[in-house]
């Protein structure tokens, strides 16, 4: 197991290394952060001022090495647009990311689990019916829409919650259901698939055939071999939060999280503090992934990763 | 992370076994009376079509208005129902424009999109899958480690960085969709490949000599393309809604040129007050495409499902 660990850490750390590559050679050979800041009709002068006060005018391995020993140290670079360290920035608005994921994850599992068991249970029934009718919609609609519906419906006509903004636990209840409804509605199919076929396994069938009731077949035996693969696509759908939904949620409800502070970098015209962003969602993405392979790893010990 | 799961779940991955490519004739057949048994198959296509016919041939319907006209004193017309007259049946935005012209000349960028990236990314994606399956050795190695990046890297933030550095575009955005989906079709194109590598059928094309990419061309990729096409659909959903999304961001189509997503960030500040009608019906054209879109998926899925399409066809009166 420490072996196997050891391994995935470097593995997650490799990831991690290849990507910060891979947006140092977009923000640095394709273009470069002085270029982005300045008007198009900037004169060559300003240019080569600005890249002088960047660091930009130096050999690109020089500014390369600069950049990925920074980034050891949690140095993600000045922020030009708001004179900070890109950094400190980020760090500041990651409590409010972290916030809505969690609340998200909480819908999205507290409506999945109980609606993929029950169309499980009454497979082919109305329950199946209504949860699949309700999956459907949940996946097509997009979920910046349905957080302005989500809006409109129960801030603006009923006013029970604030509209937008963080101001406490009531405000997190719109965005996180704005997120979490996708993502349930994908959980609750793949459960309900994946509860239906256990219970053709002969493990299964024997249980029903001895009398044991269908609910409590589901419960005490079907249920936990779905756990596996439950904890796999939950981890999947946290890490499409956070590179997905928290962005176009956070500019809906504007909530003070990193995806919006990265829109508002893009729109400042501030590419270090844009990569900064990108680097944290995307460390938190590996971070996700490896979190959800330890915890399938434990669940169930037959799992062989490689 | 060793399976590949679309946003269904698990993505069925079944070719057609051992690759005798039963006649196109039946083929057709079975898919028209599968079709018949399914509503989901049915609502999917017609939904499908409405939306390829408003996209194609937007402009040239009849009674529908132009969709850049402006005109103020009409401006924020509730649709027909809360008070509006059928001058303007889904009422008009901010600044006094049809809604209903918008949703059809939306559609048009929205499809353009959504289909180039999926071509783009599914062509590319099941190369690199063909080769990475039947090639194998480091060249499988760096292309699976490259999908695995790409899984971690997910494209939208690929796609803010992009925005970051060069601006916004459309065709910006057709590449971000396109990178964040091609691994998907390298991964199932691998897996199958490596299960009808071992076939008699391909060992037999090797004995008798035929170059690999022969024996990809000929005899690997058509086996693969019911599952990949299943794919393209699936796909096609995502496309759209991240078409819509990065519109929404206003990281796509400019004004004055609309797509749903614009609509719904030019809306959005009228939802407090009167106006919700400009957000709602926007998001309801790209729900409802998507929405075909998904039941087209989980119809063609039923049918290359072997089991659920043996059952079928047994089903089928003369059977």
């Amino acid at each position: 197991m420490l072996r196997w660990l050891a391994k995935r850490i470097i593995a997650a750390a490799l990831v991690v290394f290849v990507v910060t590559s891979l947006v140092f050679v977009v923000t640095h050979v394709f273009t470069d952060p002085a270029t982005v800041s300045l008007p198009l009709e900037a004169t060559e002068e300003h240019r080569a001022q600005r890249r002088a006060a960047l660091g930009i005018d130096r050999p690109l391995g020089v500014q390369y090495w600069d950049f990925v020993s920074g980034l050891v140290v949690g140095d993600l670079g000045e922020s030009y647009w708001q004179n900070q360290p890109a950094s400190k920035l980020v760090l500041e608005r990651l409590p409010a990311t972290l916030k809505l994921v969690a609340g998200a994850t909480a819908v999205t599992l507290l409506l999945a689990a109980p609606m993929g068991m029950l169309a499980a249970w009454w497979e082919r029934r109305f329950a199946d019916h209504a949860v699949l009718g309700f999956s459907m919609a949940a996946i097509s609609a997009p979920p910046f829409w349905i957080g302005y519906l989500l809006i409109i419906v129960f801030a603006v006509q009923l006013g029970w919650v604030p509209t937008f903004g963080s101001r406490g636990f009531v405000s997190l209840i719109l965005p996180s259901f704005a997120i979490g409804l996708a993502s349930a509605g994908r959980l609750a199919q793949m459960t309900r698939r994946g509860i239906v076929e256990e219970l053709r396994k002969p493990y299964a069938v024997t249980a029903l055939s001895r009398g044991f009731s269908r609910s409590y077949t589901i419960m005490h035996h079907t249920f936990r071999n779905v756990a596996s693969g439950f904890v796999t696509m939950t981890g999947w759908e946290v890490t499409r939060m956070f590179t997905g939904y928290t962005v176009v949620i956070e500019f809906v409800f504007a909530w003070p999280g990193v995806g919006r502070l990265a829109v508002q970098a893009i729109e400042g015209r501030d590419l270090i503090l844009v990569q900064a962003a990108v680097l944290v969602l995307a460390t938190l993405v590996v971070l996700t992934n490896l979190l959800v392979d330890i915890a399938r790893r434990l669940i169930d010990p037959r799992v062989e990763l490689a | 992370m060793t399976t590949v799961e679309g946003p269904m779940g698990p993505t069925s991955g079944t070719g057609d076994g051992e690759g005798a490519p039963s006649g196109s004739v039946t083929a057709l057949a079975d898919l028209r009376s599968h079709l018949r048994k399914s509503k989901a198959g049915v609502s999917g296509i017609v939904i499908c079509s409405l939306f390829v016919l408003a996209a194609v041939a937007g402009p040239w319907l009849p009674l529908i208005k132009d969709p850049t006209e402006q005109s103020l004193p009409d401006r924020l017309t509730p649709p027909v129902g809360w008070g509006g007259t059928w001058a303007h049946p889904l009422g008009t935005d901010q600044l006094g424009r049809d809604i209903l012209a918008r949703l059809i000349d939306g559609a048009r960028i929205s499809l353009l999109v959504s289909v180039t990236a999926v071509v783009i990314a599914a062509v590319l994606g099941t190369v690199l899958g063909l080769v990475a399956g039947y090639v194998g050795g480091r060249i499988d190695t760096l292309i699976v480690s490259a999908a695995d990046v790409q899984m971690a890297f997910p494209g939208v933030l690929a796609g803010l960085i992009l925005v970051a550095a060069f601006g916004p575009s459309v065709w910006l955005v057709i590449i971000v969709i396109s990178i964040s989906s091609w691994m998907v079709f390298t991964r199932v194109g691998r897996s199958l490949v490596l299960t009808l590598k071992t076939s008699l059928f391909v060992e037999a094309s090797e004995l008798a000599g035929a170059p690999s990419y022969r024996i990809m061309w000929r005899h690997l990729l058509p086996n693969l393309v019911s599952s990949l096409i299943t794919l393209c659909v699936l796909e096609l959903a995502a496309a759209i809604l991240a078409e819509s999304a990065f519109a929404f961001l206003g990281f796509g189509v400019q004004p004055p040129r609309s797509s749903w997503g614009l609509m719904i960030q030019q809306g959005r500040n009228y939802v407090t007050d009167d106006g919700w009608w400009i957000v709602t019906f926007a998001g309801l054209a790209i729900s409802v495409v998507v929405l075909g879109v998904n039941l087209l998926s989980l119809w063609l899925q039923s049918f290359n499902d072997v089991a659920e399409r043996e059952q079928i066809i047994l089903e089928r009166p003369g059977a």
